[in-house]
């Protein structure tokens, strides 16, 4: 698993949480907060992916990302 | 032996904004914020403090027991997460205002919004420990939400747009004994997990921080395991068939609506048309009260089985599972019976009524009240307080028979009933 793959699952995950964001070009330094998504859908958005890469770690520990590659390398961290 | 609750009362204010008109008033992105399911927050006027809305819960509770049966109370506590002194417990006060018996524990227990089940747990086991057969105890969680956030610093956000339309003001008071004709407490039925986290927090008088991002993670983290612990503590649990009802601790709607879909996703394997007909069948019946409410901390949860209790359908007895998180942060997954004769009984108690008399405020008259005109501080000595800051809302005060805080005296708190 590497981290464009990590890219793409929260992207796929980011677009099913927030459909109005189909048609948006994602980029690393995305912040998903500036995209619309409030905490709900973050925390959705960050399970979604955990249950993707089949992990069983807090999610606690996936929190403090400024942006979309932050996060990629949380979860990267985790595989 | 049997354990439980006999009564319990939900005192949501005097006064509430309308959440929507606030988003909009704060230019929030009314689009997104209508999924956090969020609709009116009580909001506690100067001359309401925690005291007053434990009082005016317990109140209705007490004046429904024969003098015997009020004098068996023999322990008082009070859950809360904005005390008014560090030594002197607010019991007190509630003991006095309500009469009760002084032979009887009085103190306050803290942890964030896991304070009511903490305290709830206590008084269970007073009863179960049979210590004092016959004895029945008093939880009252009681809370308001404090004037602001903590300004923005290196590591906490200043993010309204959670804790401002989320942050509500009440109290609920529950009467535990060996008669649960309310709510029949599954015995040993709990699974509890908590660790240190710095999610939300209140450092300084009269303000709160956090994270919300962090909040919403921890407590979906311990959704899962403290459900996990009850399972492996309680042979043949499952989450969808074993319950009901769900209750969740309720900050607002939208997190709730988050917990039960991963839950669901998770635990049961769900898809998502039948996690959406679960929720409306399970969880839905828990939101109403608190979505007029707000978020009432230590009682929030129980607010929620107030509203599950009065919104269900009971044609045979009900379990409910009850998911309580407080901050910081403890949990637990806790379960117990509901049943029509239980029903029927709190009706006596008329709570949604109650919420349907408030007042409701001007984003005027509540922006007033958010900048500190009138506010009684942590530590205020000495004060008298004015009743008519908002006119129109002492009107829905003087008619009904409710507790206010009407002067602080060397920080002794006087309070009178309103009529």
């Amino acid at each position: 698993m590497n981290k464009d793959t990590i890219f793409e699952l929260i992207v796929k995950h980011t677009r099913e949480v927030i459909p109005e964001l189909e048609g948006h070009a994602f980029s690393r330094t995305d912040a998903l907060k500036e995209l619309g998504a409030n905490s709900v859908d973050r925390a959705e958005i960050v399970q979604l992916t955990l249950e993707a890469l089949s992990l069983d770690v807090p999610k606690i520990e996936l929190f403090g990302a400024q942006n979309i590659d932050q996060l990629v390398d949380l979860f990267y961290e985790k595989l | 032996m049997n354990v439980g609750i006999e009564a319990m009362n939900v005192f949501g204010g005097t006064a509430y904004l309308d959440v929507m008109k606030l988003a909009r008033h704060r230019r929030l992105d009314t689009a997104r914020f209508e999924n956090l399911l969020m609709k009116q927050k009580t909001v506690a006027l100067p001359y309401e403090d925690p005291v007053t809305f434990a009082v005016n819960a317990a109140k209705p509770v007490i004046d429904s027991l024969t003098p015997a049966e009020k004098d068996r109370i023999e322990l008082l506590i009070t859950c809360t997460e904005s005390g008014v002194d560090f030594g002197k417990s607010m019991s007190t006060y509630v003991h006095h205002y309500l009469g009760l018996n002084r032979n009887c524990r009085l103190f306050e227990i803290k942890q964030a919004c896991y304070s009511g089940t903490a305290g709830f747990q206590m008084a269970v086991n007073f009863i179960l420990g049979q210590a004092s057969p016959g004895a029945k105890a008093l939880v009252v969680a009681t809370d308001i939400s404090r004037f602001m956030v903590v300004e923005a610093g290196e590591a906490i956000m200043e993010d309204w747009s959670f804790a401002e339309p989320s942050g509500g003001a009440g109290a609920v008071a529950i009467l535990v004994s060996d008669r649960p004709h309310v709510f029949q407490v599954d015995v040993g039925a709990n699974g509890y997990y908590g660790f240190e986290v710095m999610d939300t927090c209140r450092p300084v008088p009269d303000s709160e921080a956090g994270d919300a991002d962090l909040s919403l993670m921890s407590y979906l983290d311990c959704c899962e395991r403290a459900f996990g612990e009850y399972q492996k503590r309680v042979t043949g649990v499952s989450y969808k068939d074993t319950f009901q009802y769900l209750t969740f601790h309720t900050p607002f709607g939208g997190m709730v609506k988050g917990a039960h879909r991963t839950m669901m996703r998770k635990v049961v394997k769900a898809t998502p048309p039948e996690i959406e007909a679960d929720f409306s069948l399970r969880v839905t019946p828990g939101l109403t009260y608190c979505q007029r409410v707000g978020n009432i901390m230590g009682g929030t949860v129980f607010m929620s089985l107030a509203s599950t209790i009065d919104n269900g359908v009971y044609n045979a007895p009900k379990r409910i599972g009850q998911f309580s998180y407080g901050s910081g942060c403890c949990s637990e997954f806790y379960s117990g019976v509901v049943s029509a004769e239980g029903q029927q009984r709190q009706k006596q108690f008329s709570i949604e009524r109650g919420l349907s008399s408030r007042y409701e405020l001007s984003m005027d008259e509540y922006d007033a009240l958010l900048l500190g005109n009138g506010a009684v501080r942590f530590g205020t000595r000495n004060v008298t307080l004015d009743t008519q800051i908002v006119p129109r809302a002492w009107d829905v005060t003087r008619n009904k028979k409710v507790l206010y805080l009407k002067q602080i005296h060397e920080f002794h708190r006087k309070y009178e009933w309103s009529a």
